[in-house]
């Protein structure tokens, strides 16, 4: 059979490529299940340094989560989740009245009761809610700024980060000063013109629109100014620490 | 054989760059769609997506779990992003944006070549480096991609970037624009991938080589998919059977 010097050639080529191909899918799936190779986990790691200081650098204070006025608010539908068995109550009988302290990097460390919470300058908004998950849903908030609380405790120079301790189980969060500062961090109480609900962190919880659901600590017991960051429940099993929205 | 160079090696870097990062960049961004397979803000309705709550299969995704497919999705999404910026960057700097960018004409072409491979026409049209439809293909994958970054911004940045979420009719809408356009373009490769092994399997030398045999073009062996596809075969060297 005769054959024709451009046939070969372009032959020589497919093999070439397949053999190119080959090589490269199996050096991709090297070691690898379908959570990707773990030589490629400090990689991963850079990319997430590089991308916590874009974030960082995009950070400002007056970009503020807005919704519309008169938009529906997303109420009974809005999801309940804790990380204990059950839902976490603060048991008064055991532990006595429920405060909130707030301590660590501040002149004058507090212990605020509810009413005591109450009555620091209030702040409503309706602001979204953004999931890691993807989900969002919208509710009304009460509260106290944490900047106000970093005000009134007269929070240090060396206070660059802020933990957010709770009673549900060993669940916390910390966050960076900046945004912990944001005017729409707060301690809330209320929820939808109520007080919270046992299902939503009650007796007060941290809300912001600036982060990720998870970086939120429902159930709160303490306010931690630090000079180091600290983890987090869900950023020590893997999540970004930052979840900045 | 008439060799000509046809691919710099910008393009065909750039385009093995993303035969890998792209299905890593969409296998996992299907990972975290799965932890939240829907469009709707909770309590509430959407109107455009009929598969809400059904997740995508496992084997087409990445990452294992919500966090680590988030890791590996926010690090593509680096590489993919510098890929189409040196690309593009030398489309603009090489003057190949003219070979891409549509014409006067490129309406007719098409129907031409959509004609022809449906059968209503005999001849190949003639043509440059690509044809009518393979440059509406490539003219319009870039425009995909910068849709497919910008919602993803949208989405990544929603209270930062307010603007440009509300570019795109807020979150729940800037996540449904993020994944349908990640569908079609999706749909653009795999019908370039086709495309290629039905008609033009010869072009696979050019994306890695550089080099093109232009007596093997689709035009030259007047190839419909499937059809054609081996070289014309010249009589004059042909050796009769006994």
């Amino acid at each position: 059979m005769p054959r024709r010097h451009d046939d070969e050639r372009s032959l020589i080529d497919r093999r070439r490529f397949l053999a190119v191909a080959t090589t490269g899918v199996a050096a991709a799936l090297a070691g690898c299940d379908s959570f990707g190779s773990r030589r490629l986990e400090p990689a991963l790691a850079a990319a997430q340094r590089a991308n916590e200081r874009v974030e960082r650098r995009l950070f400002r204070h007056r970009s503020e989560d807005r919704i519309p006025g008169g938009a529906r608010l997303t109420g009974d539908a809005f999801p309940q989740y804790f990380v204990s068995d059950s839902v976490p109550i603060w048991d008064e009988a055991a532990r006595g009245v429920w405060r909130l302290e707030v301590s660590g990097a501040v002149r004058r460390p507090l212990s605020l009761s509810l009413d005591d919470l109450t009555k620091l300058p209030r702040i409503a908004q309706s602001v979204d809610h953004f999931c890691v998950e993807g989900w969002s849903a919208r509710a009304q908030w009460i509260g106290v700024r944490v900047s106000e609380l970093a005000r009134v405790a007269g929070a240090t120079g060396d206070a660059g980060y802020v933990d957010f301790q709770s009673f549900d189980s060993d669940y916390h969060e910390s966050w960076d000063m900046e945004s912990a500062m944001h005017p729409q961090t707060l301690v809330a109480y209320a929820m939808d013109g109520r007080y919270l609900g046992a299902g939503h962190g009650a007796p007060a919880r941290l809300h912001s629109p600036i982060k990720l659901g998870y970086k939120n600590t429902k159930y709160l017991t303490r306010v931690v100014f630090m000079p180091t960051r600290n983890g987090g429940y869900w950023s020590d099993r893997g999540y970004e620490w930052y979840g900045g929205t | 054989m008439t060799l000509t160079k046809r691919t710099h090696w910008v393009v065909r870097v750039t385009h093995w760059v993303n035969v890998v990062a792209l299905p890593l960049m969409v296998a996992s961004g299907l990972r975290i769609f799965n932890a939240y397979p829907a469009f709707a803000r909770k309590g509430e309705s959407f109107c455009c997506y009929p598969f809400a709550g059904k997740p995508i299969p496992g084997v087409l995704t990445f990452g294992g779990w919500l966090a680590g497919a988030r890791h590996w999705h926010f690090a593509m999404m680096w590489v993919l992003v510098i890929n189409a910026i040196v690309y593009l960057a030398f489309l603009y700097a090489h003057g190949e944006w003219r070979e891409l960018a549509p014409r006067r004409g490129d309406g007719r072409r098409a129907w031409e070549m959509i004609a022809f491979y449906a059968f209503a026409k005999k001849e190949h049209p003639h043509q440059g480096k690509h044809n009518a439809l393979q440059k509406t293909a490539y003219f319009a994958m870039p425009i995909m991609a910068t849709v497919i970054v910008l919602s993803g911004i949208a989405i990544w940045k929603p209270v930062q970037l307010h603007w440009l979420t509300m570019v795109f009719g807020g979150y729940v809408w800037a996540r449904y624009v993020h994944f349908m356009a990640m569908i079609l373009l999706v749909l653009l490769v795999l019908g370039h991938i086709f495309m290629v092994f039905a008609v033009d399997p010869y072009a696979l030398r050019s994306m890695i080589s550089g080099w093109y045999d232009e007596d093997l073009s689709p035009e030259a062996r007047n190839a419909r998919p499937f059809y054609h596809l081996l070289p014309k075969r010249k009589r004059v060297l042909a050796t009769p059977e006994a």
